[in-house]
């Protein structure tokens, strides 16, 4: 909120009658860097806080006039991410525990030493810096939230926009001299376009059912084996016209992982095309299933673009894409490791990737084993959810 | 005499861009393309277009009102700035109201807006007074 937060010392508010209690605070987090404001009583130190917008209030509890408990609720109702300290002469727990139960953050009982005032001012920053993050991530899912709409409007209607611009074009091209070359290649790339949106629409579609209810419908033991063997048998199309090859090595015994079996293919699919259409022409995918304790492993991993650094913590966010430096971007839509993401939450396993740009990326899930004690926890969750 | 009109498509869909291409060439306008908003600035100097033509939601949501800032008002682009830009997104909802929302409104209102799929009569129509446009302002001294 306040912006000056960020980059200056945080500002700390001192309310106390107390003349030698305000000296003393003052000049003690002076001495750390704080800038530091005292006031008299608690109209004045209203009027204090809303001004300042501090990082932190030091209240008294006991004062004439507008009482700290005031002071509190009246801090809270303009800054519900306030953090509030109360220092109280007549330390009973009792009073502490009112105080915290108004919403106070902690309290500081008189007298206390300057390391005492100092720890807990440090803990009361911490505190507020974690405050104004939350807010800060509450307040951008929220404008995500609203620009979800024009957002995924624009991803509808930019392919249809591109097809209908095709035909279009195409009706007022009739007599043009490369006509039938042209119209060759465009219905393609007008099929492509198509394509592209009923994949989105689908993915759409499937994420939407995951947020009202499980997607997974169940979880049985399932043997990978076959659905890998499948998944990189439909990839094929995608892959030889760039060369790209694709690999697994065969399944060992003991990896029946529990898992829908339907989620289980959607999330390979999804791992596995993305390997395909992220790799460069000529290269390689390769799929990997072991057990690993009580759990099994699904490694994808490819010799494509990679993943820089700075783009790995929204990999798994929907709509986000990776593309190449100063290149277009891939087709898609940017769902496929979101639904990768869910599904594997789901099944009470985990995703991770490990990637070097311009190498190749590999992700790794790692799903329940069937059968397996240690898995049984946070299946039990599941089971109650 | 004049030659023909020079476009330049700046859009990071290569489809759209394709289209558009065909069209032009076959109304007699020279085309040029940059499939991101930095491409088309670095073209500009080579191509000298007439007009610009240019996509919204390229690698961010808002990547075209950026460039046409740039054209409009950055110093290095100054050569430029007479050039007319048209705008244009798959957003049906009139820019008019971004822009009123923005603080420095007319520091982004770009000179024509059309929405995708383009009305071909239309923008044709478009393109034509928009191209009129610089070649007045273009012989001014400026």
């Amino acid at each position: 909120m306040n912006s000056a937060t960020q980059d200056a010392a945080p500002c700390i508010v001192v309310i106390d009658d107390d003349p030698a209690m305000r000296l003393s605070c003052r000049k003690i987090l002076d001495k750390r860097g704080y800038r530091t404001q005292t006031f008299e009583d608690g109209l004045q130190g209203l009027e204090g806080v809303e001004r300042l917008k501090p990082d932190l209030v030091i209240v008294d509890l006991k004062m004439p006039g507008i009482s700290g408990f005031e002071v509190i609720s009246r801090v809270l109702e303009t800054d519900p991410a306030a953090v509030i300290v109360v220092i109280t002469g007549y330390a009973t727990i009792d009073t502490a525990v009112e105080a915290m139960k108004a919403g106070a953050y902690d309290f500081l009982p008189k007298p206390f030493s300057p390391d005492e005032l100092r720890i807990i001012v440090e803990r009361g920053l911490e505190r507020r810096r974690l405050m104004l993050e939350a807010r800060r991530q509450e307040l951008e899912r929220e404008l995500l939230r609203r620009r979800f709409v024009t957002f995924v409007s624009h991803q509808l209607q930019t392919p249809l926009a591109a097809v209908h611009q095709y035909l279009n074009v195409l009706r007022r091209l009739e007599d043009d001299p490369h006509g039938a070359a042209r119209r060759r290649e465009w219905y393609e790339r007008c099929l492509n376009r198509v394509e592209e949106m009923l994949a989105l629409i689908r993915n759409w579609l499937t994420l939407s059912a995951i947020e009202g209810q499980c997607l997974a419908q169940q979880r049985v033991p399932v043997d990978p084996a076959p659905i890998v063997a499948s998944v990189l048998e439909e990839c094929r199309v995608l892959a030889e016209p760039e060369g790209i090859a694709l690999k697994s090595e065969p399944v060992p015994e003991g990896c029946l992982c529990l898992a829908d079996p339907v989620c289980l293919r959607v999330l390979l699919e999804n791992l596995v095309s993305n390997a395909v259409k992220y790799n460069r022409p000529g290269g390689r995918v390769q799929v990997f299933v072991r057990r690993v304790k009580g759990e099994v492993e699904l490694t994808v991993s490819d010799t494509g673009i990679g993943i820089s650094k700075q783009y790995l913590p929204f990999l798994f966010d929907e709509f986000f894409r990776v593309r190449p430096p100063g290149g277009p971007g891939k087709p898609g839509a940017g769902l496929g490791l979101a639904i990768v993401k869910r599904i594997v939450t789901e099944l009470g396993g985990r995703v991770e990737v490990a990637s070097e740009p311009g190498q190749g990326s590999t992700f790794r899930v790692l799903l329940p084993a069937a059968g397996a004690a240690s898995a049984e926890p946070s299946l039990e969750t599941h089971h109650a959810a | 005499m004049a030659g023909a009109t020079k476009v330049l498509i700046i859009d990071d869909d290569d489809d759209f861009r394709a289209s558009v291409r065909a069209l032009l060439e076959s109304r007699g306008f020279e085309v040029f393309e940059a499939a991101s908003g930095t491409e088309g600035l670095q073209r500009l100097p080579e191509c000298r277009p007439d007009v610009v033509l240019l996509d919204i939601m390229m690698e961010s949501s808002s990547e075209g009102y950026g460039i046409n800032q740039a054209i409009k008002w950055r110093e290095e682009y100054r050569e430029f700035r007479h050039i007319p830009v048209v705008m244009v997104s798959s957003i049906q909802e009139s820019p008019d109201l971004l822009f009123s929302m923005a603080g420095e409104v007319e520091m982004i209102r770009p000179d024509f807006y059309l929405t995708k799929p383009l009305d071909v009569p239309h923008f044709l129509a478009t393109l034509e007074s928009a191209a009129r446009r610089s070649r007045e302002s273009g012989t001014q001294p400026g």
